[in-house]
């Protein structure tokens, strides 16, 4: 018989037994053998592994000294050198998710597969999920056994060091990439096969699966529009006239900043649109339909905004991945707040 | 946000929402004739500038269409 693979078992002050939120501070420490839930992944691992040792943490030490936890956490286990880690199951615990997630982190920078679980909106979910391998559980401790048979399903696999499989296959969070793989039968008879459950009302799962939109929190409305310094946004792919500065038609990694500082209106001489969504000719007789200087620059002429900002940002918003559209949105509205804008006109088209 | 398909821009969460003419021409409508494309244009625009000082709590339309509708 083989000699069973080493796994070292992460659990938290409350699960090792030491004690509830009165001991959440305690440090990081290591005891021998399985501990708590450890017991029951070891039933779930079977002949093939065994728990060797449990690392232990107080939820509050690790969540708010996660670089010290880290480090203590990396020194016990560089000495123990299992096969994999396994953390957890931390449920809908946040601080106890996190720290699971500190300990797999912990666990990669050694070259050691890891692998926990805990529910998806669990914080530590939601900031590592694609770099950790989680599997996903319910809300509270009731759904233990599900998560110690996923726990030890994977960890077993990334033990003997095989190659996952896609998320929705092995049982683990989507990270967030693609993985090419032959579901067996072709696409229009999935699609139609998931058309008549649906018809049906009968359960189906969908391969794309739906992303809730960011929810942001309003701004504060503008008390006093006449003092208002107010800038322009626009998606509408407007670029100077013959594009010299090689903006792209569609999935823009980036956005030009003009000023606007000595104009009236965009004049069509000087401004055009260069967007692959839509039918660009119109807006290239009057730009202004996509970025609405004119109209501005009369208000501010008769006071009732205070100011039209010097520079406005443009970009085609056309193809570009949701990642890419935050990253250049936070980058857009951190130079127009630096700028001492008070209220923005995004056009988009 | 001014924007001709506003209930994209309100199911992704953008939160004060203005209801411009059309994709090609979001702030006018040149087949209006000069005149009345810059007036439908500005009302749009003093629509936005009306959300921006308006509270709200989520995504929320502004119509200037049919507040002129009502006016008329």
């Amino acid at each position: 018989m083989t000699t069973p693979l080493r796994v070292v078992h992460y659990v938290n002050q409350f699960f090792a037994g030491i004690g509830g939120e009165e001991q959440a501070h305690v440090g990081v420490s290591v005891r021998e053998g399985a501990v708590g839930p450890g017991r029951a992944l070891e039933a779930a691992l079977g002949d093939a592994a065994r728990v060797v040792a449990t690392v232990i943490g107080g939820d509050n030490f690790v969540s708010e000294n996660q670089d010290a936890a880290a480090k203590a956490i990396g020194g016990h286990l560089r000495e123990l050198a299992p096969d994999v880690v396994v953390a957890g199951p931390a449920f809908g615990s946040g601080r106890y998710g996190l720290a699971c997630a500190v300990v797999c982190r912990a666990a990669r920078e050694l070259g050691l597969p890891a692998v926990t679980a805990m529910h998806p909106e669990n914080p530590g979910a939601m900031a590592h999920r694609r770099d950790v391998v989680i599997v996903p559980t319910g809300e509270s401790s009731t759904s233990m056994p599900a998560a110690v048979a996923g726990l030890a399903r994977l960890g077993l696999k990334l033990a003997r060091k095989e190659p996952l499989g896609p998320s929705e296959l092995e049982g683990y969070l989507s990270q967030g990439a693609r993985r090419v793989w032959d579901r067996g039968r072709p696409g229009h008879a999935r699609a139609l096969d998931m058309l008549l459950d649906k018809l049906h009302g009968r359960p189906f799962v969908t391969e794309v699966p739906f992303r809730a939109p960011e929810r942001v929190e309003p701004a504060a409305p503008l008390a006093d529009l006449s003092r208002a310094r107010i800038g322009m946004v626009t998606t509408g792919g407007l670029v100077r006239k013959g594009n010299p500065d090689q903006q792209v038609a569609a999935n823009a990694a980036r956005y030009h900043r003009h000023s606007v500082a000595e104009l009236e209106a965009l004049s069509p001489k000087d401004w055009e649109a260069y967007h692959a969504g839509y039918f660009n000719h119109i807006v290239n007789t009057n730009p202004n339909y996509i970025l609405p200087l004119s109209f501005l620059r009369d208000l501010e002429r008769q006071g009732r905004i205070g100011k039209v900002h010097e520079w406005m940002y443009a970009l085609p918003g056309v193809s570009t991945p949701v990642a890419v559209s935050t990253r250049l949105g936070k980058s857009i509205a951190d130079d127009l707040k630096a700028g001492g804008v008070e209220g923005v006109l995004l056009v988009a088209t | 946000m001014i924007s001709a398909i506003y209930n994209l821009a309100l199911t992704t969460g953008a939160n004060r929402v203005v209801r411009g003419a059309r994709i090609e021409h979001v702030c006018g409508d040149p087949s209006l004739g000069p005149d009345k494309d810059y007036a439908y244009g500005m009302r749009i625009v003093e629509g936005a500038l009306a959300a921006i000082c308006a509270p709200v709590t989520g995504p929320t339309l502004f119509d200037p269409h049919a507040e002129a509708a009502h006016a008329s």
